[in-house]
């Protein structure tokens, strides 16, 4: 159908803006990079049944605008204030699959904080995340779509902090 | 200031016939801290497990009575032992893992073994001029928790011999843990999923109070409701949350049904359906109505309601979950919510809670990361140590006795707090010198 070849710096185009939409919070724009079906799942347990696991997320498409619409629209304590982030992406590998789609794989280190009175308990602290990040990349009509986004934290069955931004 | 001479003062909760107020040092004073790990939780009942979490000869998993770390295991002939997870020769950790499964533990630093019952099966090099004389004082194994009992499968230890049995000590909290799990139509829950785990900087009896805290719902979670208006059960609420979906809503639906306070210190609301209709009626009306015939109208509409429970001092039951609270010193504390499935229910309902959980509770869900912030906020005001006194007086002029030393109140009130707080008081102002 195409022979549009999707490799490393076709990849990093993708992802680097899909850092930059989060950062900015363009989440309407960032919804825009997955396909109709397209999952964004940050699981605890990677190997076990989605059916049978909580996950740190699961967003199927409508719950996907969910997300979007909370962090946009609806003032709640865990963001008030709200975060500033910043995603830095490297190790960037694209592999075609036998499906067609390639499997991008990333590392990704998330610096978060949340300003305000930062004398104040939770405020003013830089965290940090680290994980790898796995994208399922579909060419539909010629564009590269996020047809799965993959966050595997570091840390993904430890304690975890206030994570109410965009990962 | 936490113990006082003079007669006047109140000390840590101060009680009148129109008064229950509780000292802003119950909840930063490191000292306090110390002495409820000890008052609270070492000499009391504490939850540390679900048997389905090890279900299998040779299966542990590790947890915690108050500061101290154990181990829960499964022997060979299924017995479950409790034991301090700190080898008895020299004091190394035994066990690094979190859940597993194992004939031996093996202590990392000189090699001595123990069952998985606890017994020391084998010391290494241990006879010889550098050894062991013959009439060593060879101790039997890890210090073993003097006091394990389950109630439903849920298993409580004390390092407190003298402990009342486990069913009196429950309590009418016993009622809630009834009607939750049988839910299940064999009466039975098993821990499958990995559990949430979170830590807020706060003390950990904002998350004992807030579990079974009706009022702060249409606050807190006033953004939830607007979310929950918009999308409904479309992005998997599995109807929990139906009916809130305005902070007035919210108002009118968590006043129904009672909340409870109990002499050992657990705060209960219970929050009975009142109409069974859509339910028997609903998408799963098969499984309401297979209940309906074993338990009756009166039963399955506690059954299928919304109750919730904080049974002192470290164990919460809400939605369909376990969550165990943890203090790791006056100002941090871990939660852990673990999402329980149904035994003999349908896939389809099980998998519903559980999505339903992840979207509230997890760690970038809609509604206990703003909790936590929320406890963490609740200590940060109590940096301001000037001002003396927390006031938990809602509905105090409104309580019934119920007997058997239990009381009420309307949901919305304060009952189930001033019950926790109660019981805790009674414990560290006790004179007699618990261990
Ligand atoms: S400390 Fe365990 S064998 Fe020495
Ligand atoms: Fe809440």
């Amino acid at each position: 159908m195409t022979n549009l070849v999707f490799g490393r710096r076709q990849a990093e185009a993708l992802v680097y803006r899909e850092a930059r939409l989060l950062d900015d919070l363009e989440l309407d724009e960032w919804l825009t990079l997955f396909t109709d079906d397209g999952i964004y799942w940050v699981p605890i347990d990677e190997n076990a049944p989605v059916d049978e696991s909580v996950s740190i997320i699961y967003d199927w498409p409508l719950r996907r605008e969910e997300r979007v619409r909370h962090l946009l629209d609806i003032p709640f304590p865990a963001q008030s204030p709200r975060s500033r982030t910043m995603h830095l992406v490297s190790n960037v590998e694209s592999v075609k699959q036998e499906s067609g789609e390639y499997l991008v794989r990333t590392n990704q280190i998330i610096h978060e904080i949340r300003v305000g009175d930062f004398s104040q308990v939770g405020l003013g602290v830089v965290n940090v995340l680290a994980g790898q990040v796995h994208y399922t990349v579909r060419i539909v009509n010629g564009n590269p779509l996020i047809a799965m986004k993959k966050v595997l934290l570091l840390n993904r069955e430890m304690p975890q902090g206030n994570l109410t931004f965009m990962l | 200031m936490t113990e006082s001479n003079e007669a006047a003062d109140p000390g840590l909760v101060w009680t009148g016939p129109k008064r229950f107020r509780v000292r802003t040092a119950a909840y930063v004073d490191p000292v306090v801290f110390a002495r409820e790990m000890k008052r609270v939780f070492e000499s009391n009942w504490v939850f540390v497990a679900h048997e389905s979490e090890i279900s299998e000869p040779g299966n542990y998993k590790t947890s915690h009575i108050g500061l101290q770390p154990v181990i829960i295991s499964r022997d060979d002939d299924r017995q479950i032992h409790v034991l301090l997870n700190r080898c008895v020769h020299r004091g190394a950790a035994v066990c690094r893992e979190q859940r597993g499964s194992a004939n031996l533990f093996r202590c990392p630093y000189h090699g001595w073994m123990y069952g998985n019952d606890g017994k020391l099966v084998g010391m290494s090099l241990a006879g010889g001029d550098a050894g062991y004389d013959s009439d060593f004082d060879r101790p039997e194994g890890l210090v073993r928790v003097p006091r394990v009992e389950s109630y439903r499968g849920m298993v409580f230890a004390s390092l407190n011999p003298d402990v009342k049995p486990l069913v009196e000590y429950l309590g009418r909290a016993a009622w809630i843990i009834d009607n939750k799990l049988d839910a299940s139509p064999v009466g039975q829950i098993q821990l499958r999923s990995k559990p949430i785990v979170a830590r807020y900087p706060g003390n950990w009896k904002f998350q004992a109070e807030n579990i079974v805290d009706g009022y702060h719902f249409s606050f807190v979670h006033e953004g939830f409701t607007h979310l929950q208006r918009q999308y409904q059960d479309a992005t998997g609420d599995f109807g929990v949350h139906a009916g809130n979906d305005s902070p007035a809503d919210v108002r009118r639906v968590r006043s129904r049904g009672r909340n409870y306070g109990t002499p050992n210190g657990h705060g209960l609301t219970a929050r009975p359906v009142a109409d069974l209709v859509p339910w028997l009626e609903g998408k799963h009306g098969a499984y309401y109505r297979e209940l309906l015939d074993a338990y009756g109208e009166e039963r399955l509409k506690m059954i299928a309601g919304r109750s919730t429970a904080s049974i002192f001092p470290n164990l919460g039951l809400i939605h369909h979950q376990i969550r165990v609270w943890r203090p790791l010193s006056a100002n941090l504390t871990e939660v852990t919510v673990y999402p329980y499935d149904l035994v003999g229910v349908d896939e389809e309902i099980n998998r519903g809670w559980l999505r339903s959980q992840e979207r509230f509770y997890g760690a970038a869900g809609y509604g206990q990361p703003d909790d936590t912030e929320v406890f963490a906020v609740n200590q940060q005001g109590l940096s301001a140590t000037a001002v003396d006194w927390l006031i938990l007086e809602r509905g105090l002029h409104a309580e019934r006795d119920e007997g058997g030393g239990d009381w009420s109140g309307q949901p919305g009130g304060e009952v189930p707090q001033r019950s926790f707080w109660l019981e805790w008081m009674r414990r560290m102002e006790s004179q007699e010198e618990q261990s």
